[in-house]
């Protein structure tokens, strides 16, 4: 078989917490993952993890603010693989936990870029990827701060909420050629980068907070994209699945 | 490996629709099923249909918006399978008349099968769910509950009630491993919409819908298998909607 037959999911920020345990469980589904990430060593690493040889698997760096960047990424995994059926989009973070008065321009600017424009340039690239073949499906990532905000936090709470907004205008462009975008929008998760916001006894206090009295493991979240990505949700788009213990119920 | 192995689920209104659609595709991934329908015909045709292709069913006919009917329901039940670890509150009607003319007993019909039955189902198994510390309860509801409905206001109110109803539940057995959440179907190629619809305008309504159709029960029954199985464990308190788009949550 050669490679052309193999579906094929591009995981941006692969190499992150949530995004190692999304990349495998799309393995485990079947897709040659190809991971976009800043930091390509780890993004090797997951791959490694997964046992996943050259041509079973890529990893590509990038700056996925840079529309260039994007573009070359896109060109590559299109060059070597010919489709794309997977779009994640789990490039971000919040960076920064600071009141407004105390957030530089270019700070708030960064968040926003790193969220929201990563998000834009990725699906912009393979908008004409997914439309040529007519299937595909994108996730991107929200967060409960998307619906309820949090001091300071403005930035991320408007990059993230201003996802949702993108994704469901993208999934009415994207749904006259067969194509779905949702939203994933992971409650607090328990990955080395979140928790290392916290002492052991503010981890303790911020997971009895959620109604299920924990936090969700990334594997949890992966299995909300998975369910996303697959022929389960054919007739879903437009719509954001929270998977948060209950913490948000909009 | 099935998903749902092991499992035994109530679906109410299983008899037709997208109850039977769901109740065939749980089957399909290891559930033993309850057709719990008022129609006990419908309800039998469904039990014959899943026995003959192996799968363990039982018919019961049930009013949901009857308690003592739904508890013998339950304990049918029990009796049968020993077990209860999923329900599909998925019992609904949907007659039409505008809010000035709407008859008492109608609206009572109404709230009565939609939101006091699945009430009704849910108070009456999350006894076993918390004994076992494992649950799933799964509600439908309708866009009409976000967008309300020309000539069907009782309607519109139940399912916005069961979004309500979805959201406090889930967080009174959140801590209990038990889940509850909502499915919105948006209009649906069933006999319900045919109530109050021509077929010319019911397949007219694919072009207002991005995906551009209108949805089969078929679309639901994954999205129904995914909130039922160990992969939406931390899923609880959420409606997801399955509509092509038509409203985007």
């Amino acid at each position: 078989m050669s490679s052309a037959d193999k579906k094929v999911a591009v995981v941006s920020g692969g190499a992150g917490g949530i995004g190692a345990a999304v990349v495998s469980r799309l393995a485990q589904a079947d897709f040659i993952p190809i991971i976009l990430d800043k930091d390509e060593a780890a993004g090797r690493e997951v791959l490694a993890e997964l046992g996943r040889q050259e041509g079973r698997g890529l990893c590509i760096a990038l700056d996925a603010t840079k529309k260039s960047d994007v573009q070359r990424a896109f060109d590559r995994v299109l060059a070597d693989y010919r489709r794309v059926d997977v779009l994640v989009n789990l490039a971000g973070g919040a960076l920064y936990a600071k009141l407004i008065q105390d957030f530089a321009l270019h700070e708030w600017r960064e968040v926003i870029d790193v969220n929201l424009k990563s998000t834009f340039l990725c699906c912009q690239a393979v908008f004409p990827i997914m439309k040529a073949r007519r299937q595909g499906a994108i996730i991107n990532t929200a967060s409960n701060y998307a619906v309820t905000g949090s001091a300071s936090r403005t930035a991320y709470s408007a990059a993230k909420a201003g996802i949702i907004a993108f994704t469901k205008s993208l999934a009415a462009e994207l749904a006259p050629y067969g194509v779905r975008a949702n939203v994933i929008a992971p409650g607090r998760t328990a990955t080395p980068r979140v928790m290392g916001n916290y002492d052991a006894a503010g981890w303790a206090a911020a997971s009895s907070q959620i109604p299920m009295g924990r936090t969700a493991e990334p594997a949890e979240i992966a299995e909300g994209v998975a369910f996303l990505a697959g022929d389960e949700s054919l007739y879903m788009t437009g719509q954001t699945l929270h998977v948060n213990g209950g913490m948000v119920m909009p | 490996m099935n998903r749902l192995d092991g499992r035994v689920a109530i679906i109410t209104g299983a008899g037709q629709g997208i109850g039977k659609a769901i109740a065939l595709g749980m089957a399909r991934e290891g559930a033993a099923m309850v057709i719990a329908e008022i129609n006990g015909g419908n309800a039998q045709e469904v039990q014959s249909e899943l026995q003959e292709s192996g799968q363990r069913a039982l018919a019961v006919p049930t009013d949901v918006s009857r308690e003592e009917s739904v508890l013998a329901m339950v304990e049918r039940c029990l009796k049968e399978f020993g077990r209860i670890d999923i329900l599909v509150n998925n019992a609904g009607i949907y007659p039409v008349s505008p809010v000035e003319e709407m008859a008492e007993e109608e609206w009572n019909r109404v709230i009565g099968t939609n939101l006091i039955g699945t009430f009704l189902c849910s108070k009456a198994v999350v006894p076993r769910l918390l004994e076992q510390r494992w649950g799933r309860i799964i509600n439908m509801t309708s866009g009409r509950a976000f967008q309300g409905a020309k000539d069907g206001a009782h309607y519109a109110a139940s399912k916005a009630g069961i979004i309500g109803f979805t959201k406090a539940l889930a967080l009174e057995l959140a801590l209990c491993g038990v889940t509850v959440n909502a499915i919105c179907p948006g209009v649906t190629d069933t006999a319900q919409p045919r109530g109050h619809r021509t077929e010319e305008e019911l397949y007219g309504m694919a072009a207002r819908i991005p995906l551009g159709r209108i949805g089969q029960v078929d679309d639901l029954v994954g999205p129904a298998i995914f909130l039922a199985s160990d992969a939406a464990g931390f899923v609880t308190g959420q409606t997801v909607l399955v509509n092509g788009g038509a409203i985007m949550w």
